[in-house]
């Protein structure tokens, strides 16, 4: 397990090397393996788009192996081989690769297999241990509708096209009639979208996240849910642009469904992992929406709005794969350590674990999206982008984006209060559950894993003005515009007679003292801009660097302050007070279920939870002994589309079952009657 | 449960002898009832303790009589048990039991009549002596995380313990304690409140809220946090000791428990109290329970922190104090019973002026009701709050304003009248909602009452003694007094022994027996709610624990 | 909908001008029974016996009376031939022990913050603590105000004997509560056990549990003696001189 490790860390280090110097020099690479007859050459690309995904998985998948080699220690040895499950780590790996950098739809689409399948096999690595096989089983069957779904779209797509190259792919989309690129889209969008997780197609994601065994779980959130939007910015996108704003629209709402619904689920959820498959499907969403809304840009002829979109769409990808690999790589600590996942159990952890709190509280920070860590930047982004709206024509489209925009607040809001929960339920107070602590060997290289990630989402939060003009070299050759040059202007290498920004601008920023630092920032400055036209003269400007800055600056001021005025004073640590009672035992402390029992409330028409059982045993009117209550929940995508699609999928083949009755007769008749039908139509045609 | 139909009842007006021929018949010869005296009016013997529940059901409930209360005693060879039921307009009827000293256990009554319940729990907790099929024993007066079991400090062979050395019962704190919580629901918890309360000044209570985040779905009382074992104190003493405790170990009802122990002596030793005593105690009681009345008003008022309507009851029960401390020379009514009648006599010129300051308080309460009734934010939070309905006060047996908001029409000054309130005309007020805002207009209305008693009393009273002054001297016996407290009604009965001492003084009060009904009224309910039921309640930790 | 804060203007100014002035409106406070000198040592003798708390002690002619003890049952007033003088009084606060005692640092002159903790007490003592706060005494114009948690506490003020089962939470409040912190014992209960003595179930007052800084004696005292003792505990008003005590404390 170990050379494996050592492998594929050395691997992912390649990758982001390779993707960085594609990133870093704007150039793009390209070999043909290939050519087969009539189907064209089978060629791998590293452009701009799949050099952002390679860099993000390779960052993933350094953390994701170390972590995998120390819990396959404890969760592995002995039942299961270890070397087999290398062997397969590394061959997602190479399938993953492949995906991102094949250049014509035959490669893509056997690559895509060949990692829906190693999937499979991993999320049902311990299948004789408890894990719920079943879950395994229904990922796989949505992948394969999935991929139906995305090689119908091919295959529209290529209709006309001389070979299965995208670079023909992208030549001929412009002939498409409007009916063919609305099926593209719609096929190509929900294909790809099962993978991506979103709504309907994503039932599969809870079930298969809480089922997968800890050790692939953070490959799982990290590295194949971006493989989703891989697919769709390849796909619907760059090759078959969409020509109207109503497919953007559709992008747009469905992500913004799934970011609300997604959030819900997971404030209301006390499985910590379940909890961080559905926040899973809430990043998803903001990310398809940010996506949706620099289609609908693009196609209403503003580019650079349809960059900035784009470019925040990106940067939320990376950011949610940093910080949900580190959600996931402590939640599999925690569950190594106390055997429990429920959080009305945990709590007390951060005397167990000081380490890991201090990482895991980075990681609900950075989701929650506060400055001065990378969610704050994607977040506040999106959000922006989907203001901008405003220089839209038609009024419709500027509601809905309105709608979108207040769902996607309300998403956020949702967020923090899901992981203060998260975090103060399982880290703080006092320990819950009867378990008792496992002792961790091996848990200094765990923690590295998950510093290296913590770090990284620091450094991805405060180091934006960086990222943005590497992020959007990516996002250009989609919507045709830059947007480095509008989020991130370059400040300091402006002047008078470098045209880039104008003069009256520049002036007043310098006359508020904005100068200052420019022998040691970089050109471009540290400061987002998101500015209005002439018309509607706003600038929205954010900056993490300097907020950390300022940040610091502060608390060390009041620390200072605070420890110079009462370092005459004595402090004597006491018991907690709680009115005189003994001793204040776990029963009376809030349990996670109480913390998040309001949302349960205020939404509930869309939770319909049935009352399995409210009983209340007495023994006489006076005297009760018990009252016991337990409320379930179904899914809500799962009573609206996923039972429902079973119920008739069943009743289809419960009809068609009908007809092996087993007799004979009937067969030869069945024979017959074909005969007959395939006659008349060639009589016919 | 029981098989008659629960309406609303006015209690039947059972002739006594009906009721002998009714239990001869039922119960054979097994029980003989037979006329007492010393404050009882039928005491029924009872032989077989098998027969308990069956009769204290038919007493409960098919012959409507109300519960009163369970005594204990524990002689030299056997236990005697006492159950006091009222059937109003006739008496008090007592059922006798009388159990070796070795037996195990008497069978329980709890099912039957479920107001028993916390009786027979005190007296296992205290006494050691089981109740079979009790639901719950134990873990009531003595701690189970403070206390080890089978402690039964009341035993005569216990000591009131004098010297602090000689620790019969030590302390062990339990670590491994738990409460019972009754909520099984996986993300239930229980959030405690108290003993040292947080809301300011409180009493010590603990209550455990037990919820799934936003409703609560039960609060339990704790109580007998306050427990200072009056009645273990009182075996020993001399009458005059025994009524200063009486008179202190609840003391905003002082003069009400000092006028029942009074009550029980006079009886048990035949002392006729003079009428101008009487009416002087009528003046007194009436002035208690309308002050007692303010201040659980002015409590409603600022639970529900409507700040200047509890300002200005507060106002009241100021004057109403000071009233009373210019009368009587203490605030708080002490000093004044003593047994035969009153211990100082008043001044026709103070009487005059108390009745005018009575007056000027009633009128006071009638402008800030009428206040009250405007605000509606005042009564919003007041209705539906810690509703009780009659059916469950029936059966707990609720007493006082409590249970006359309930529809529980019990006032001993109209059942079982002493103290010649039967010669003066007042009504009891009476309401069925059973909600806050019920007990509140029952409050404002009973304080009325009192003014309108207090009027009544001062008119008709004649010169003459205070005091009887005959003394046979104290005689052995038992004897029960009994006297309608702020709180509800209330029972002291009384064993003397040949030298006049005091064997066993038995304090039944309401407050303990309507704390059980707090359990009804706090199911499911918001937490804001909590004081606000709290305070509509008006119960007495204090008066519960002794 | 009333109109609470006109209602609340028209109801005027009730409050009490103490500590500036002396309050001597009827019905403050109950009084208290003085030094008496009776006419023979008998008499003063028979007074002494009468006390069933033994409050009362003859030294000759002289009857003296330790108020620490007194739980204001009148009997040595009413019904008694040689009655005691009384003394319309409120100011009783004494000291405890007088040599460690020290009022709060000047810092918590006008703003102390009091912690309430009932530990088996009648219900009096606590009725007289709630009127601290009402129109006529309004202890918030002098400084003083409740607090639900001892972590803000700088003064505790007990009533009750203690009971046994709330000798714990009495602790357990007195260590939550930071330094600098003082203890006033309000009520007999408090100070020598009442009429419920040293038993099983009552420690006899706060003395045997905590170390208490000042005594308040009466039963119940009115508001105004409580109010005297909190200004005593900061230093605004001195304390009356301590008085002895009995060996036993309880009654005879």
């Amino acid at each position: 397990m170990l050379v494996v490790v050592i492998f594929s860390s050395v691997c992912s280090v390649l990758m982001m090397l390779a993707a960085g110097i594609a990133l870093a020099t704007g150039q793009s690479f390209e070999v043909v393996l290939w050519r087969v007859e009539g189907m064209g050459p089978l060629s791998l690309r590293l452009d701009m788009l799949s050099a952002i995904f390679l860099f993000t998985a390779g960052l993933i998948y350094l953390p994701a192996s170390v972590f995998a080699r120390n819990l396959a220690h404890q969760r592995l040895h002995g039942r299961y081989p270890a070397r087999n499950y290398g062997m397969l780590h590394f061959a997602l790996m190479i399938s993953v690769v492949l995906i991102l950098v094949a250049n014509d739809a035959l490669s893509f689409l056997i690559s895509w297999e060949c990692m829906s399948i190693l999937c499979f096999l991993l999320v049902n690595y311990e299948q004789s241990h408890g894990t719920d096989t079943r879950a395994g089983y229904i990922m796989l069957a949505m992948g394969e509708a999935g991929f139906l779904m995305v090689v119908l779209a091919f295959l529209m797509a290529g209709r006309s096209a001389p070979d299965w190259s995208f670079a023909s792919l992208a030549a001929v989309s412009g002939n498409l009639s409007g009916k063919a690129a609305w099926g593209i889209f719609l096929l190509g969008f929900f294909g790809f979208g099962v993978k991506a997780g979103l709504v309907p197609v994503n039932f599969w994601l809870p079930r298969t996240y809480t089922a997968t065994p800890p050790i692939f779980v953070p490959v799982l959130a990290g590295v194949t849910l971006n493989l989703g939007f891989y697919g769709i910015l390849r796909l619907n996108a760059e090759l078959v642009p969409p020509h109207n704003v109503a497919m953007g629209l559709v992008a747009l709402i469905v992500g913004s469904i799934t970011a609300l619904f997604g959030i819900l689920y997971a404030t209301t959820d006390n499985d910590m992992k379940t909890m961080l498959a559905h926040s899973s499907i809430e990043n998803a969403g903001i990310i398809v929406a940010a996506i949706g809304a620099s289609l609908v840009f693009r196609a209403s002829g503003n580019p650079v709005p349809a960059a900035i979109a784009l470019t925040a769409a990106l940067y939320h990808m990376a950011n949610h794969s940093v910080y949900k690999t580190l959600l996931f790589q402590g939640a599999g600590e925690i569950e190594a350590t106390t055997g429990t996942r429920e959080m009305d159990r945990l709590g007390g952890l951060a005397h167990l674990l000081p380490a890991l709190s201090v990482i895991f509280l980075v990681g609900c920070l950075s989701i929650s999206a506060i400055p001065p860590f990378n969610g704050f930047v994607s977040e506040w982004l999106t959000l922006q982008s989907l203001l901008r709206s405003a220089i839209l024509f038609s009024p419709a489209v500027k509601i809905l984006f309105a709608l979108c925009g207040a769902g996607l607040a309300l998403t956020a809001a949702l967020a923090v209060t899901c992981f203060v929960k998260v975090y103060a339920m399982s880290f703080l107070g006092i320990r819950r559950g009867p378990w008792h602590p496992h002792p961790r060997q091996h848990a200094g290289r765990v923690q590295f894993a998950s510093a290296y990630l913590a770090i990284a989402c620091l450094l991805l939060g405060v180091l934006p003005t960086y990222i943005i003009p590497v992020l959007s070299r990516a996002a250009e050759p989609l919507v045709g515009a830059s947007a480095s040059d509008s989020l991130v202007p370059p400040f300091f290498a402006a002047t008078p007679s470098n045209q880039k920004l104008p003069p009256a601008f520049l002036e007043d920023f310098h006359n508020l003292g904005a100068q200052s630092g420019r022998t040691f920032v970089p050109g471009r400055g540290l400061v987002l801009l998101v500015r209005g036209l002439e018309k509607n003269p706003v600038v929205f400007a954010a900056s993490p660097s300097y907020s950390l800055i300022a940040l610091t600056i502060f608390l060390a001021i009041t620390w200072i302050a605070v420890t110079r005025s009462t370092r005459r004073r004595k402090l004597s640590r006491k018991e907690l007070w709680a009115g005189g009672i003994p001793h204040l035992l776990p029963e009376m402390t809030y349990t996670a279920t109480g913390f998040s029992n309001p949302v349960r409330v205020v939404f509930q028409a869309i939770f319909r939870p049935n009352i399995v059982e409210d009983t209340r045993e007495t023994v006489a009117v006076h005297f009760r002994t018990a009252i016991r209550r337990r409320r379930d929940e179904t899914h809500l995508v799962d009573r609206v589309f996923f039972h429902p699609l079973g119920d008739a999928i069943s009743w289809i083949a419960r009809l068609l079952a009908g007809m092996h009755h087993g007799r004979l007769n009937t067969y030869v008749a069945y024979t017959v009657a074909f005969l007959l039908i395939i006659l008349l139509l060639f009589r016919l045609t | 449960m029981p098989d008659t139909p629960l309406s609303v009842p006015s209690p039947q007006q059972v002739g006594l002898d009906d009721l002998v021929v009714a239990v001869r018949e039922r119960f054979g010869p097994n029980v003989s009832p037979s006329r007492a005296d010393g404050g009882i009016t039928l005491s029924i013997m009872l032989r077989d303790a098998s027969l308990l529940p069956a009769l204290s059901k038919f007493l409960f409930w098919e012959a409507a009589c109300s519960w009163g209360g369970l005594i204990v005693e524990e002689h030299a060879a056997h236990w005697r048990l006492s159950y006091i039921f009222l059937a109003a307009g006739t008496g008090w009827i007592e059922i006798l039991l009388e159990v070796p000293s070795g037996t195990r256990s008497v069978p329980s009554i709890s099912a039957e009549v479920h107001a028993g319940d916390w009786h027979e729990r005190e007296a296992e907790d205290l006494f050691g002596l089981q109740f079979e099929g009790h639901p719950r024993l134990g873990d009531f007066i003595l701690h189970d995380q403070v206390w080890p079991e089978g402690a039964a400090p009341h035993r005569k062979l216990h000591r009131k313990l004098v010297d602090p050395h000689e620790l019969h019962f030590r302390r062990r704190p339990n670590p491994e304690w738990r409460p019972l919580l009754v909520v099984q629901d996986p993300g239930s918890f229980a959030m405690p409140v108290g003993p040292v309360y947080e809301g300011g000044i409180g009493e010590s209570l603990h209550f455990l809220l037990e919820t799934v985040g936003e409703d609560v779905l039960r609060a339990a009382p704790r109580l007998f946090y306050k427990f200072r074992a009056v009645e273990k104190i009182a075996e020993g003493q001399t009458v005059s000791e025994t009524l200063l405790l009486a008179e202190r170990f609840a003391a905003t009802s002082s003069f009400a428990h000092s006028m029942g122990f009074c009550t029980a002596i006079e009886k048990l030793c035949g002392l006729e109290v003079p009428k101008r005593a009487k009416h002087l105690r009528v003046v007194l009681a009436e002035l208690e329970r309308l002050r007692h009345h303010a201040g659980t008003i002015a409590d409603i008022c600022q639970s529900t922190a409507l700040a200047v309507a509890a300002s200005q009851a507060a106002i009241i029960e100021e004057e109403l104090l000071r009233s009373s401390c210019r009368f009587t020379e203490h605030r708080y009514l002490f000093g004044l019973n003593a047994p035969g009648g009153l211990q100082r006599d008043f001044d026709d010129a103070s009487v005059g002026h108390l009745r005018l300051s009575v007056g000027q308080a009633a009128q006071k309460l009638h402008v800030l009701e009428d206040r009250l009734y405007f605000t509606s934010s005042f009564l919003d939070r007041l209705e539906e709050a810690g509703v009780v309905d009659s059916e469950k006060a029936r059966d707990l047996n609720l007493l006082g304003p409590v249970g006359r908001a309930s529809g529980q029409c019990h006032d001993l000054r109209r059942e079982c009248p002493y103290n010649g309130y039967d010669s003066y005309d007042f009504e009891v007020p009476r309401e069925s909602e059973g909600d806050g805002y019920a007990r509140l207009r029952v409050l404002f209305q009973e304080a009325y009452q009192s003014q309108r008693l207090i009027s009544q009393a001062a008119e008709h009273l004649e010169p003459g003694p205070v005091r009887a002054t005959a003394q046979a001297g104290l005689s052995a016996g038992v004897a029960l007094g009994w006297v309608e407290a702020p709180i509800g009604a209330a029972l002291h009965w009384v064993r003397l022994d040949e030298a006049g001492q005091v064997e066993r003084y038995r304090a039944i009060t309401p407050s303990f027996n309507n704390w059980l009904g707090f359990h009804v009224a706090v199911e499911d309910f918001a937490f804001q709610d909590f004081p606000i039921i709290l305070a509509t309640f008006g119960l007495s930790a204090t008066e519960c624990d002794r | 909908m009333s109109f609470w804060f006109w209602h609340g203007l028209r109801n005027g100014v009730r409050t009490t001008r103490y500590p500036r002035v002396r309050e001597s409106a009827v019905g403050v406070s109950p009084g208290r029974p003085a030094t008496t000198e009776f006419a023979s040592a008998e008499e003063a003798a028979a007074a002494a016996a009468n006390c069933p708390t033994g409050a009362i002690v003859a030294v000759g002619k002289n009857a003296t009376v330790l108020l620490r003890h007194c739980i204001h049952c009148q009997r040595c007033r009413f019904g008694f031939p040689h009655p005691l003088a009384w003394q319309a009084d409120y100011e009783w606060t004494a000291v405890a022990n007088r040599e460690a005692f020290g009022p709060l640092p000047s810092a918590y002159r006008r703003s102390t913050h009091i912690m309430v903790v009932d530990a088996g007490d009648c219900g009096a003592c606590l009725r007289e603590l709630k009127q601290l706060n009402n129109p006529f005494y309004n202890m918030h114009r002098l400084g003083f105000f409740l607090t639900a948690t001892p972590r803000a506490a700088d003064v505790l003020l007990v009533v009750g004997p203690v009971s046994e089962n709330m000798r714990g939470p009495l602790i357990k409040t007195y260590e939550a509560m930071p330094t600098p912190k003082r203890v006033i014992a309000v009520g007999t209960c408090a100070i020598t056990g009442g009429v419920f003595g040293h038993t099983f179930m009552s420690a006899g007052g706060v003395a045997s549990v905590l170390p208490v800084d000042l005594e308040i004696p009466g039963e119940p005292p009115p508001p105004l003696a409580i109010l005297h003792g909190l200004l005593v505990a900061t230093g605004r008003k001195p304390p009356v001189p301590k008085e002895a005590t009995i060996e036993t404390g309880t009654r005879a």
